[in-house]
């Protein structure tokens, strides 16, 4: 029981950032149809820029107090904005010209901005791990013997905060009714006068920032980055997304919870081998006998 | 120096060109004849050479050079030994191309060395890759090959090493004075016990390098009545390695081994026991984990590797090597000098012998063979001898812990055989 309950808690926490991950595939997927699989990359990105910034503040260990809050919040937001702005740039460059043209082109122009986005940060910080400084922190509590560390606490409440606001964000404000209209019918949407271009970068801008959260919170918690996290981290957000509903921002935070759970509880069953294996066979399962994902398609509706 | 070096490198790109051109039946016929050819008398003069051939530019130069040093160090000393009329001289080709070891290029060297007459033994290459390619080259033409620092146990011993020397499978050319991969696994098997560990988790990355080191230390780790409480192998393209570690904490072992290297999860894994309460519990594993000190910092205090070499700066006997090499090179040795120097002193040595035997006329590449084989002989890295497959019968490695994150020699460990 309590290895149980030690597995689960480490299998939401984990499923915490692939949740994060996960709301930019099922955001992007919503309004133009294109698994942008450099999504990845931009979530290591994310953890190389906080990196980046930290060294720049002269931090190199825990923080207390105003500090503590003062240079996350620079690390978190700096690392979120500098994501949406290469996000933002991506788009622009690799997806929005052919946005028309058949379907699997910017699906491999994304698999293409994969492997430049991984080249230039094995450049950038080197072929080995890096070490991250740990932040924020971590006392635990002991609940049912088990110990919860506060950097847990922190990851998982940020990703729920994210979902939450970017529910609020869509369905509250004009920019996110913009962005629903966009996502259930382009053409129709730009004879209202939506500026489509616009919307689109928006999207990009917010999806690309949660990646960036995503990987300064995966850099304080694991203590280190690679530039080929990005890989296995997108491959199994992407599964969450489908496995949730892709297009579902719900379903995106339930897919990535759950994927965490599993991969936690397939490692203490079957083995550490076993589990990328357990992952992707659901992968294979959802797409074949529920394609829709657990939520469907509740938010952003395509053909 | 790097002149030399240029120049040998273009001679070998030189030299390739028409050695690929050459079809292989034809290499065999001249290098049948080589092993074959009767023994004629000595012309006042004779030079006789030691070809070498190791990376020697490019991200290896670093390592390659200071190794070729050790090389031509022990062949500069050998000179005052050898028989009246005879000059030995070593002649280094580079097996980098583009900056990385490449083994056509190894190929291509040592079918030069082999259509030179003059060259009877061959030291090298630094890599596996290399040596595994260049093995059924020199096998097929009778040359002895001592490699001074290819680490991969398939090399000599088991079906793979015998599809190396199929084209002459009696006579096995290729030897080596360091010791291999899954002797490590040895080392810190007899390592382990002798710190009081009992109880060991046993983790690997699923890779030949890994998996191959992890087998060993279980097996060795078992039969010194030592207990495996359980064996796991990591997924590929993963950075959470909790749920594993949540495992082995439940198992509570004295020490954690790890088969594999830092990029492959070793790094992170010593990091993340920190994290599920495992920070005081000890950390093992090979060459691998040499790195750790990278990403770990100080979190690698705790943790132990092997190399699969004695460290030379340390060992009693290497003391004058290490001197000459400094005033000849200005330079500390590398991590190979004193293995390439122990593998040319073997070459230079089975020369002078087989030319005594051969009453002074050149001898034949064969016979060469035949005494490196044979040899008895005291270097910088200890007493060498070879079994069957070529493998030193004496393998001695060295052993280092971590503190402030910085690695640490401990002591070298002689293997029981």
């Amino acid at each position: 029981m309590h290895e149980f309950l030690a597995q689960l808690v480490n299998g939401i926490s984990l499923g915490g950032i692939y949740a994060l991950i996960a709301l930019g595939y099922t955001m992007v997927y919503g309004i133009i149809g294109l698994i942008n699989f450099a999504h990845g990359d931009v979530y290591t990105l994310g953890s190389f820029f906080a990196l980046t910034i930290l060294t720049a503040l002269g931090v190199s260990g825990e923080l207390h107090g105003v500090a503590l809050v003062v240079d996350v919040a620079i690390a978190l937001i700096g690392a979120a904005l500098l994501c949406g702005i290469v996000g933002v740039l991506i788009e622009r460059l690799a997806y929005r010209r052919l946005r028309n043209a058949p379907r699997l082109a910017p699906l491999i122009t994304a698999i293409g901005i994969s492997f430049i986005l991984e080249n230039v940060m094995q450049i950038w910080k080197g072929p080995a791990p890096v070490s991250f400084p740990a932040v924020v922190p971590n006392p635990s509590v002991m609940v049912a013997g088990v110990a919860i560390g506060a950097q847990q606490f922190l990851l998982v409440g940020l990703a729920v905060v994210m979902m939450v606001a970017l529910q609020l964000f869509i369905h509250n404000t004009r920019l996110g009714r913009a962005m629903r209209a966009t996502a259930e019918d382009r053409d129709a949407a730009q004879l209202m006068g939506i500026n489509i271009n616009r919307t689109i970068m928006l999207t990009f801008l917010i999806g690309s920032a949660l990646a960036g959260v995503a990987g300064f919170v995966s850099g304080v918690y694991y203590q280190s980055t690679w530039f080929f996290n990005g890989f296995g981290a997108g491959l199994k957000a992407f599964t969450a997304a489908v496995l949730g509903g892709i297009g579902n921002i719900a379903g995106a935070m339930l897919g990535g919870f759950l994927i965490g759970i599993i991969e936690s509880f397939a490692t203490w069953k079957f083995g550490g081998q076993w589990s990328n294996v357990t992952v992707f066979a659901i992968l294979i399962l959802v797409l074949v006998f529920r394609p829709s994902g657990l939520l469907g398609e509740a938010v952003f509706e395509r053909a | 120096m790097r002149l030399i070096l240029a120049t040998a490198a273009l001679a070998a790109l030189a030299a390739c060109s028409g050695a690929n051109n050459a079809s292989t039946s034809k290499n065999t016929t001249t290098t049948t004849t080589a092993v074959t050819a009767a023994p004629s008398p000595a012309p006042p003069g004779q030079v006789v050479k030691i070809g070498i051939d190791l990376p020697l530019s490019g991200g290896d130069a670093s390592v390659g050079i200071s190794t070729e040093q050790g090389a031509l160090l022990a062949i500069d000393q050998a000179q005052k030994n050898m028989p009246h009329g005879y000059t030995l001289q070593g002649e280094a080709l580079d097996d980098s191309v583009q900056g990385v070891h490449n083994p056509e290029q190894g190929v291509s060297n040592v079918r030069s060395f082999i259509s030179d007459a003059a060259v009877l033994a061959v030291v090298g290459p630094y890599n596996s890759n290399v040596a595994r390619a260049e093995i059924p080259v020199t096998n097929a033409a009778g040359l002895a090959q001592i490699g001074p620092s290819v680490v991969a146990d398939n090399l000599t011993i088991g079906p793979d090493a015998a599809q190396l020397r199929r084209t002459n499978p009696s006579m096995n050319t290729f030897f080596r004075v360091c010791t291999t991969d899954s002797r490590q696994g040895s080392a810190l098997a007899q390592f382990a016990r002798s710190l009081g560990f009992k109880r060991t988790y046993i983790i690997d990355d699923n890779e030949t390098y890994g998996l191959d080191l992890a087998d060993r230390f279980e097996k060795d780790f078992t039969a010194d009545g030592g207990t495996v409480l359980a064996r796991d192998h990591l997924a590929k393209n993963t950075q959470d390695f909790k749920s594993l570690l949540l495992k082995v904490l439940a198992a509570k072992p004295d020490v954690v081994f790890f088969g594999g290297v830092t990029s492959t999860g070793g790094g992170l894994i010593r990091k993340q026991m920190f994290s599920v309460g495992l920070g005081k519990t000890a950390y093992m594993g090979g060459d691998g984990l040499a790195d750790l000190g990278t990403v770990a910092a100080a979190q690698a205090d705790g943790s132990y590797y092997t190399l699969a070499a004695p460290n030379a700066q340390k060992l009693p006997a290497a003391r004058a090597f290490v001197k000459t090499y400094r005033a000849k090179y200005n330079a500390d040795i590398g991590p190979y000098s004193a293995n390439a120097y122990a593998a040319a002193q073997v070459a230079a040595n089975a020369i002078i012998r087989a030319i005594g035997s051969s009453k002074g006329a050149i001898p034949a590449r064969a016979a060469v063979v035949a005494n490196v084989a044979a040899t008895k002989l005291e270097t910088p890295i200890g007493p060498i001898s070879f079994d069957k497959y070529g493998d030193v019968t004496n393998p001695v490695l060295s052993l280092y812990g971590f503190k402030n994150g910085q690695p640490y020699f401990i002591r070298q460990i002689q293997l029981k055989l």
